[in-house]
């Protein structure tokens, strides 16, 4: 989505969804994973007579509640999506205004589009032609509809095609930046948007500034720290610019070397020591792989509030810490909700017994380390205070420096303000009445000066920028082939000085775009451009012009530095279909992704997987339990809905296997692992695949692991991690792994 | 007979909207937490009908649904059971004598029994109080033990439908639940409610 418009998050957020027409969900069940936020989903239908579209490989809670379910085959989002691409252009659905004003490269999907006729979209997908029609007829002519996704369509070897050609959908019905429309990702935990925001990732800065020298230079100066200092502490400077290592495969960081892994590129070393803050290791892909890793560590330390099962599942006896982290309810701040709404939380009680809160951790960590000083040095400086105030001055160091997605308005002040009024905002539009009003709740991003409204709608052009409108962001260049990347004349947000399309503000443009002359101090006080200004002069002239910073550009269809420019389709490295395999290949194996050398095509094409491998395996969630599962599993109540790990299975395929209802079964995955789980019959699941729950661990490959839980603290439920079965398999552009669509073999035990 | 020289009181009632239960199960396990009840005992439980059967399936919360005719109190052989004068049935706990007559009346299997013993944490028979205690004194620890928390004489709404992720179950006066329910069939179609009742007078758009 980053790569389409500009920023990658959700565009609207769930009260909106009450504004829709029509609602698509794509590889999501917030019936189950966002129940509170389905309400909007409900109120939608009950009010504004929506009609829901789920397209998923099972018939899930949120599709009883659908009007039309399409029971796709795991990994074929994009014939789907081309399907319904082909129709809408062959019947002139599209908007083609906002196309040619708004849009670059949609030719090229015009011309992929015509690769996929409903006749072979129906046998890719396994979906009937007729349904298929229904459900685009119905989307298309409905509007404003409103497109979903969650891990359903990002957990693929293609993952990344997908989210960006589920955005080309909603570009070509011009269902962008209006009320009830637009591509709403829900985030699977609390504050992923903000962990994301802050770069709880290895291939950014803080607020998505890359790792150029520049970019560092900047921090160094807004962290009161020295550069040189920062440059040496990697083991030579061209590591400050090179990414890291991802979650889904830093287990390879460790086994590198051993028969059969992948080779690393790290500055000649393999990885020997993991510190794990709130992170269930556990439900990541490859568990068996997570466990070897741990065992040949020389350091693991995990904190949280529970025990951490990555130390209970690792056979290694020393060296293993577990530190008790406090909760959310034991510390205060500010989180950053699905829709890039702030949200201030206040302590409830002081942390309990010994456990400590996770900035206290970093804190003494980092004493020990010996940088305390230098990790403080910035909450510092906006008041060049002697002492910092925690949480309120970290807050404020991030309002202080993060530009590039506009949280200058975010001071811990105003967030605040915004907690003690939350019944002063409207539940759809997030509009503040009374004393909030000209607000919007929790200032969604970007907020780009101290008395900025927020962006409820990212890209709206109905509403002035001061009032959160905005056009795309200029992200990509002016021009590409010779094509102008600059948005068309007439679509400037409401009340712009420059109704043309602009780029991204500079201090050498500024004068030139918005139309203005600058006073010899602001010449001199203005930073370079405005992701570095810390002047803020850039952010208040373009709001006194109705212009965004960032500039007004069009979204782009075509990424020219992916491997596929327009998203095609690639079937998934474990595929039930060979016939399909040659005739849509993975992609070219991929040299350091991350870090590591990462198979795809060797890997797809190794064996006939589906000769050995014929089901496909399904994860995800189940409403009681979230993530790993380990706070949950703790709760006598949570347990008892699910005492069991278990393996829905159509009834049809159980009989093949003599495999009766509430029996023990293998599943057999082509890693050469296998877990034992209870049978359940569902016709929720169709008899060509099976679906897993991933909370659970405890026990690997049969073998119970209560007996390594430090005494009183083994959960009152166990069972086999779902991910020890799931397939190799990594995105080729963000190594997310592919765990919604593997292969694997069933038996009775 | 009806008794004119008394007021009228509300007559409460749970209902529960099948197109917005999402089998979340909040209302359930907020009900087991708030009134630390064994794990064996389900005060409420929700139900899927034809799960994973296209155009099947559906979800309901169940619990007592305090009726006005209860049979439970018909056929109890120590008569423990009382109806409150706003329609909330409880039974005395120290009468009950565990012989599970109530739940061969009860159409909805309503009535619970804790298996470790007649005199367990939540004693003989248990069921759900829509939150209003037993006949002990109110907030009395006794009360606590026996039937849970006391929230309707805090005036607090019944811990499951305060809960309920979807508002799908809805509890309070009859009336009052009724018109909240009318309102949703009524405005079916009608558009976006653009800000709460009121809101505009009170604080102008």
């Amino acid at each position: 989505m980053a790569n389409t418009w500009g920023y990658g998050a959700m565009t609207n957020s769930l009260g909106d969804i009450q504004n829709a027409k029509a609602i698509i969900i794509f590889g999501a069940n917030p019936a189950v994973n966002h129940p509170v936020g389905f309400q909007h989903f409900l109120k939608a239908k009950e009010r504004n007579n929506a009609k829901i579209i789920v397209v998923d490989p099972r018939f899930t809670k949120t599709a009883a509640k659908a009007d039309y379910f399409a029971q796709i085959r795991p990994g074929t989002d994009i014939p789907f999506m081309y399907g319904m691409l082909n129709i809408i252009f062959e019947n002139g659905w599209h908007d083609k205004g906002f196309i040619n004003d708004r849009v670059y490269g949609m030719e090229d999907v015009m011309k992929e589009a015509k690769n996929w006729p409903l006749d072979r979209v129906a046998d890719v997908t396994g979906v009937d032609a007729s349904l298929i029609l229904q459900i685009t007829k119905h989307y298309a002519n409905n509007s404003p509809g409103t497109l979903i996704w969650a891990m359903g369509l990002t957990q693929h070897s293609n993952g990344s095609s997908n989210t960006r050609l589920a955005p080309i959908l909603q570009l070509a019905l011009g269902n962008l930046g209006i009320e009830g429309g637009g591509t709403n990702i829900l985030r699977g935990h609390d504050n992923v948007q903000g962990a994301t925001d802050m770069c709880c990732l290895s291939h950014t800065l803080p607020g998505y500034y890359g790792l150029s020298d520049g970019s560092w230079k900047y921090f160094a100066k807004s962290w009161g720290v020295d550069y040189e200092w920062l440059k040496g502490r990697f083991k030579d400077p061209s590591w400050m610019n090179k990414k890291g290592f991802t979650l889904s495969r830093w287990w390879s960081g460790v086994l590198a070397g051993n028969p059969g892994e992948d080779a690393i590129h790290n500055a000649g070393t393999n990885l020997k020591a993991i510190f794990v803050m709130g992170n269930g290791i556990t439900s990541t892909a490859q568990t068996k792989k997570v466990k070897e890793a741990l065992d040949n560590l020389e350091l693991a330390v995990f904190c949280d509030p529970f025990v951490n099962e990555g130390a209970i599942i690792t056979d290694k006896q020393n060296d293993v810490y577990i530190l008790p982290a406090a909760t959310q309810f034991e510390t205060s701040g500010s989180v950053t909700a699905t829709n890039r709404a702030a949200q201030w939380r206040s302590e409830v009680i002081k942390p309990m017994y010994e456990s400590k809160t996770d900035q206290d951790i970093m804190f003494l960590l980092a004493k020990e380390l010996g940088f305390y000083d230098e990790l403080t040095a910035g909450m510092k400086i906006k008041e060049n205070k002697k002492d910092f105030k925690w949480p309120e001055d970290a807050t404020d160091e991030i309002a202080r420096i993060i530009k590039t997605i506009g949280l200058t308005g975010w001071t811990a002040k105003r967030l605040k303000e915004h907690q003690e009024n939350w019944h002063m905002f409207d539940e759809v539009s997030g509009r503040g009445y009374g004393p909030m009003k000209g607000q919007y709740y929790g200032l969604p991003w970007p907020c780009w000066t101290e008395s900025h409204s927020g962006s409820p709608i990212l890209y709206n052009i109905n509403r002035s920028v001061r009032d959160g409108g905005m056009g795309f962001r200029n992200r990509f260049g002016l021009e590409h082939d010779g094509v102008d990347l600059l948005a068309g004349k007439g679509s400037a947000p409401k009340g712009s000085a420059n109704k043309d399309g602009y780029p991204e503000i500079t201090r050498d443009n500024i004068e030139e775009v918005l139309g203005i002359k600058l006073s010899e101090a602001e010449k001199k006080a203005i930073g370079k451009n405005w992701k570095v200004d810390t002047s803020n002069i850039i952010a208040k002239k373009c709001m006194e012009q109705g212009m965004a910073p960032y500039g007004n550009a069009k979204a782009r269809a075509k990424v020219w530095t992916f491997a596929d420019p327009i998203p095609l389709h690639r079937e998934p490295l474990h595929s039930p279909r060979q016939d399909l395999v040659s005739k849509y290949p993975s992609f070219a194996d991929k040299k350091d992704h991350y870090r590591v050398d990462t198979r795809y095509i060797s890997e797809q094409t190794k064996e006939n997987w589906a000769e050995k491998f014929p089901i496909n395996l399904v994860t995800g969630r189940l409403v009681n339990l979230n993530g790993a599962g380990m706070e949950n599993r703790a709760s006598k109540y949570l347990a008892k809905l699910t005492p069991e790990m278990f393996c829905d299975i159509n009834p049809d395929l159980a009989g093949q296997h003599g495999i009766r209802d509430g029996s023990m079964m293998w599943i057999h995955s082509p890693e050469g692992t296998k877990i034992k789980v209870k049978a359940k019959y569902s016709h929720s699941v169709t008899n060509d695949r099976i679906f897993i729950p991933i909370h659970f661990a405890g026990v690997m490959e049969g073998v119970d692991l209560t007996h390594k839980y430090p005494e009183g603290t083994a959960p009152y439920a166990v069972g086999e991690s779902a991910n020890t079965v799931t397939n190799y398999g990594y995105d080729i552009v963000t190594q997310i792994p592919e765990t919604k669509g593997g292969l694997c073999r069933i038996e009775s035990a | 007979m009806s008794d004119n020289t008394k007021p009228n009181f509300a007559r409460m009632k749970f209902y529960c909207d099948e197109n917005r239960c999402i089998h979340c199960d909040g209302c359930s396990v907020a009900c087991a937490e708030a009134h630390e009840l064994p794990v064996e005992i389900s005060r409420r439980k929700v139900v899927t009908v034809n799960e994973g059967i296209q155009g099947m399936e559906f979800s309901l919360s169940v619990a007592c649904m305090h009726c006005t005719d209860a049979p439970c109190e018909e056929v109890c052989p120590v008569d423990c059971f009382y109806i409150r004068d706003d329609g909330i049935v409880l039974h005395d706990k120290d009468k009950c004598i565990g012989c599970s007559y109530c739940l061969y009346a009860c159409p909805f299997g309503a009535p619970q029994f804790p298996s470790n013993g007649a005199f367990g944490t939540k004693g003989v028979m248990d069921k759900c109080t829509m939150c209003a205690g037993g006949p002990d004194d109110t907030n009395s620890a006794h009360e606590r033990e026996l039937y849970g928390q006391n929230r309707i004489a805090e005036g607090k709404v019944p811990v499951c439908a305060a809960m309920c992720s979807t508002k799908a179950l809805l509890v309070g006066d009859a009336e009052s639940v009724a018109n909240i329910y009318r309102e949703r069939v009524i405005s079916f179609g009608h558009g976006v409610q653009s800000m709460p009742y009121g809101w505009d007078k009170a604080y102008g758009n």
